[in-house]
């Protein structure tokens, strides 16, 4: 039997979350090219689908890897990490609260006087908020204890609310500066 | 996918949207999130001394089937005594709204609002 290399083995890389953004595309592009279709053309059908599967199965890690949301998700799935369901709501009143305020925001801002300005407040409020939380949820992953895994699972969840935020305010942009 | 009847008329005419005085001792508030879609929803009770829900109103921040399952329990809990309204299942909302599977989570997400509240209510009432 073969092992089944991980994303982070099958690029050559740490098993960390802060990673060589540069380095993991270059990788991504000498992998590929290395089960190109045009280098199998005269291989057995067996071995042209092999390498599908492979091209294939590199664009997933490469997908997975480049975006720390999903990198950081990964890395805790290879850690064991026991992560909450996916339907799993979160409770932290505080922690919602500010959502509500976001969402607030959000919503206040078609009836904003320059609205502009508001996109603006509101993006750099946004990426302020989701930077910091993000610091946190790095530091925890390189600490990579059991408290802190799990701390990381939860900020991670709390990461999400902010990408559907931050897809809302581009909705909005679009909506309000056509 | 297509909403049901019952989910467009919750989105278009929410009942009981709004706020209570979270002051009030008598109300309690009750806040979950969902991370698979980003939704917010806020319930808030208003629970007589016998333990009855007099009052309910929601806001919430989400899709429409989201929306549709918050406007139901508010209807759903009111006149119900807080063990009623505790036994109010997902399951009874999703069904209620015909919810297709991927929608699921907002009728969770409702049913762990009512939860949420009444522990909210259960503490301030040092229970």
């Amino acid at each position: 039997m073969v092992a089944v290399l991980n994303y982070f083995q099958l690029f050559g890389l740490e098993q960390d979350f802060e990673l060589d953004s540069q380095a993991l595309s270059s990788t991504f592009q000498t992998l590929q090219k290395a089960v190109h279709p045009d280098k199998f053309a005269h291989a057995s059908s067996q071995e042209q689908l092999m390498a599908v599967q492979k091209s294939s199965t590199i664009n997933d890690a490469y997908q997975t890897l480049k975006a720390p949301l999903s990198r950081a998700e990964y890395l805790l799935k290879v850690r064991g990490v026991d992560m909450p369901d996916e339907q799993a709501t979160v409770g932290d009143m505080q922690f919602l609260m500010r959502q509500m305020e976001l969402r607030e925001m959000l919503e206040e801002i078609s009836s904003a006087d320059d609205i502009d300005a508001a996109l603006f407040d509101a993006s750099q409020t946004l990426d302020q908020e989701y930077l910091s939380l993000m610091k946190t949820l790095s530091a925890e992953l390189a600490e990579n204890s059991e408290l802190s895994n799990q701390s990381a699972s939860e900020n991670l969840r709390k990461l999400k609310f902010y990408q559907k935020l931050n897809i809302e305010l581009e909705r909005l942009e679009e909506q309000l500066l056509d | 996918m297509a909403y049901s009847e019952k989910v467009i008329d919750h989105y278009e005419n929410p009942r009981n949207v709004g706020s209570l005085d979270k002051n009030d001792p008598q109300v309690a508030t009750g806040m979950v999130g969902a991370p698979a879609c980003g939704d917010v929803m806020k319930l808030q009770l208003k629970i007589t001394d016998q333990g009855i829900i007099e009052d309910a109103k929601f806001k919430t921040y989400g899709c429409g089937s989201a929306i549709a399952s918050s406007s139901l329990v508010t209807e759903w809990v009111k006149g119900k005594s807080i063990e009623e309204a505790a036994e109010i299942k997902n399951t009874a909302i999703a069904e209620e709204l015909a919810l297709p599977p991927v929608k699921i989570h907002c009728s969770i997400l409702a049913e762990d609002a009512i939860k949420a509240a009444i522990e909210d209510y259960r503490s301030k009432n040092g229970e």
